[in-house]
């Protein structure tokens, strides 16, 4: 177990800027994940932390001791890789003592500790066969198993759960979890599925064109997104965003007339998640327009409403039905939260 | 249907001329490696002898130091062909400005011709003014002077060194081919687990060209078991008998002594030797195959 520091830390490839200089703090025992659309520095980060790639400018520091110039082995991480890199003429076995093997532990032990390992990930009846012989699943657990056999201080797994299907995602995911929870160790975690953050992480770091653009708790990053770019990234469906403005302390825009609390300005986004809004009688309601379209999902149906410019979704009854451009209004839940954000920069406005 | 017969009519003069050219003369050298044929007194093929031509050949000292020198030859040649293919591929493997310009380089040697790289190299080890046998001589003075290809182990390692210069840098592209398809993520999960740069190339990268590798092995075997051109540029089989290989050895005994069965008899020993390689290669391929797919 480690604190992982990266200190003004830049990396270039040749003339192109991947990630730019920025500093992050990882503290021991935390599950970070670094969130963040495909090709926005992620996995450049990863490793630069494994050491797999060099540091440009900058320094990272390991356990309070600088280790850019250390060689990967004697940073004592482990790392799950996106297609696993499991080797393929070696058996399960072989694959997961493999750690063991080039640090010198004889073979008894190792052979014990490999056993024990793969009951951790539910592997003994697979030990013998060669990773071509397995089930993407499969795969998963034996990198996995490699990464927690020599318990390091740290651990990287980049987009892990990536190549798995939607629903061994979920199991696997909560298996991580556990094991984190088992095993306390340091985890960074790259992922580009919001849900896989907000689940897993102690902490999430949102990335946008290699800059860290929010760091926090999956809540606040849900509860204060803080910019346009997190609202908009996190939850699902997505934030509904309205373009409008504030007058007499009021939100203004096509069909929407919201109190908001807040200093007159035009070029507001206005931000309200579509589980905070509801389905209600017309008559004085703050958003009003034509039904666009209704989404059945199983437990709910996806309402979404237009008026002009304005698009709003919420989620309503699994049996509501209406004619498309019926019209249809909807306000805010009691409780619900608004948020604000300047259309230009797109920075969260707080009241 | 009338299409196809028309296909099948015009494909006739092109598999005419494949019986005639290759299957035709293959036969024939069958058959009259069962015969006795010598040509400064017969003009057709003589009497059956049974297989008294093979028999001959395991009796006959001209084909026992034959068999040698091939095999001598066969062993170095492939071995250090194949380890200098794999380390330049695994040099050139990381894209550089060099990258092209070396690859253009690479490909020079293979474009010769075999045999006129034995005349070049003859040029070059002459000991009176050959440039490598000059070079050499300046440089250590007390390889001033040595007769070349006049010993019979240097005249070896000389054709061997001609061979190896002519197909190293083919078998490197080949190698570098299954490099490519080594995936990067297994050296790198193999230098976090721990691995030195030489364990990551025999412990992670090398199993996993193992496939490559025997192709490369098993061309490179049967190209040398055929070695032929630079044998008569080079050396012409000497000094003596020392660099005379099988098939230097056939085409003497064909074309010198004019003994046809025997050297028919001869030559289909040589493809016996290669098929039983090929049907190995086939073999341990097939079971590689099943490995990795299984
Ligand atoms: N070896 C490389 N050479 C040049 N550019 C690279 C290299 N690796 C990554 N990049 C660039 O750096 C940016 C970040 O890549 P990456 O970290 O892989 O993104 P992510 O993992 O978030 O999808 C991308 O624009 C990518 O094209
Ligand atoms: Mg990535």
């Amino acid at each position: 177990m480690a604190e992982v520091q990266l200190v003004d830390v830049e990396k270039r490839y040749g003339s192109f800027l991947a990630v730019p200089k920025q500093s992050l703090t990882i503290e021991e025992g935390e599950f970070l994940v670094l969130l963040g659309p495909s090709g926005c520095g992620k996995t450049t980060t990863m490793r630069m932390i494994a050491g797999l790639e060099d540091i440009t400018a900058g320094d990272l520091m390991i356990a309070g001791e600088r280790a850019n110039d250390k060689p990967p082995k004697d940073r004592d991480i482990a790392m799950v890789f996106q297609n696993y890199g499991l080797y393929p003429h070696m058996t399960v076995a072989e694959n997961i003592g493999y750690p063991l093997k080039l640090r010198g532990m004889d073979r008894k032990t190792r052979e014990a500790r490999v056993q024990e390992t793969a009951e951790k990930v539910e592997l003994q009846a697979l030990l013998k066969r060669r990773p071509s012989e397995l089930s993407g699943g499969q795969r998963q657990r034996v990198a996995l198993a490699r990464a927690i056999v020599r318990t390091p201080k740290i651990f990287l797994m980049d987009e892990p759960l990536s190549n798995l299907d939607a629903k061994l995602r979920v199991t696997m995911r909560a298996e991580l979890k556990h094991l984190h929870h088992e095993l306390g160790v340091t985890t960074v975690y790259v992922t580009h599925d919001q849900m896989e953050a907000m689940t897993l992480a102690s902490r999430v770091a949102i990335m946008r064109e290699g800059r860290i653009v929010q760091l926090d708790t999956p809540k606040k990053i849900y509860s204060e997104p803080a910019d346009l770019f997190v609202a908009g990234f996190i939850g699902s469906p997505s934030m509904n965003l309205v373009e409008g403005r504030i007058t007499g302390g009021r939100f203004e825009a096509p069909g929407v007339s919201l109190p908001v609390a807040g200093a007159d300005r035009g070029d507001v986004v206005l931000g309200i998640r579509p589980e905070d809004l509801q389905l209600t009688d017309p008559g004085a309601a703050p958003i009003s327009g034509k039904l666009y379209a209704l989404e059945l999902t199983g437990d709910s149906t996806l309402v979404t409403l237009r008026n002009g410019r304005t698009s709003v979704c919420t989620r309503g009854p699994a049996d509501f039905e209406a004619p498309i451009d019926a019209p249809c209004t909807l306000a805010p839940k009691p409780g619900a939260r608004i948020h604000l954000f300047d259309k230009q920069t797109g920075q969260r406005l707080d009241a | 249907m009338q299409d196809r017969s028309l296909s099948y009519l015009l494909l006739v003069p092109a598999f005419l001329i494949v019986l005639a050219t290759t299957l035709y003369p293959l036969a024939y050298s069958l058959v009259t490696a069962f015969r006795e044929w010598d040509l400064t007194k017969q003009r057709r093929p003589g009497d059956f002898v049974g297989v008294d031509n093979f028999g001959y050949a395991f009796s006959e000292p001209g084909f026992q130091n034959s068999l040698w020198v091939t095999s001598v030859f066969v062993i170095t040649s492939v071995i250090l062909t194949l380890v200098i293919a794999m380390s330049l591929a695994l040099l050139l493997r990381r894209k550089g400005r060099m990258h092209t310009f070396t690859r253009v380089i690479l490909i020079l040697p293979f474009a010769i011709s075999p045999a006129l790289i034995g005349v070049s190299y003859r040029f070059m080890f002459n000991p009176e003014f050959g440039v490598i046998a000059k070079g050499l001589g300046a440089v250590f003075p007390a390889l001033d002077g040595v007769p070349w290809l006049a010993s019979p182990d240097l005249a070896m390692a000389i054709l061997v060194l001609t061979d190896v210069w002519h197909w190293a840098p083919y078998m490197t592209f080949m190698c570098l081919g299954g490099l490519a398809s080594v995936p990067r993520e297994t050296e790198e999960a193999a230098r976090i687990d721990g691995a030195s740069n030489l364990r990551i190339i025999f412990g992670i990268v090398l199993p996993q060209m193992k496939g490559v590798l025997l192709v490369v092995a098993v061309l490179k075997t049967i190209f040398a078991l055929k070695m032929f051109d630079q044998v008569v540029t080079l050396t012409g089989g000497g000094p003596g008998t020392s660099t005379e290989t099988l098939a230097f050895f056939i085409f003497n005994v064909g074309f010198k002594w004019y003994d046809m069965g025997y050297a028919s008899a001869l030559a289909w020993i040589l493809t016996a030797i290669m098929m039983l390689i090929s049907v190995w290669y086939v073999r341990m391929l097939l079971s590689e195959r099943k490995m990795a797919t299984a």
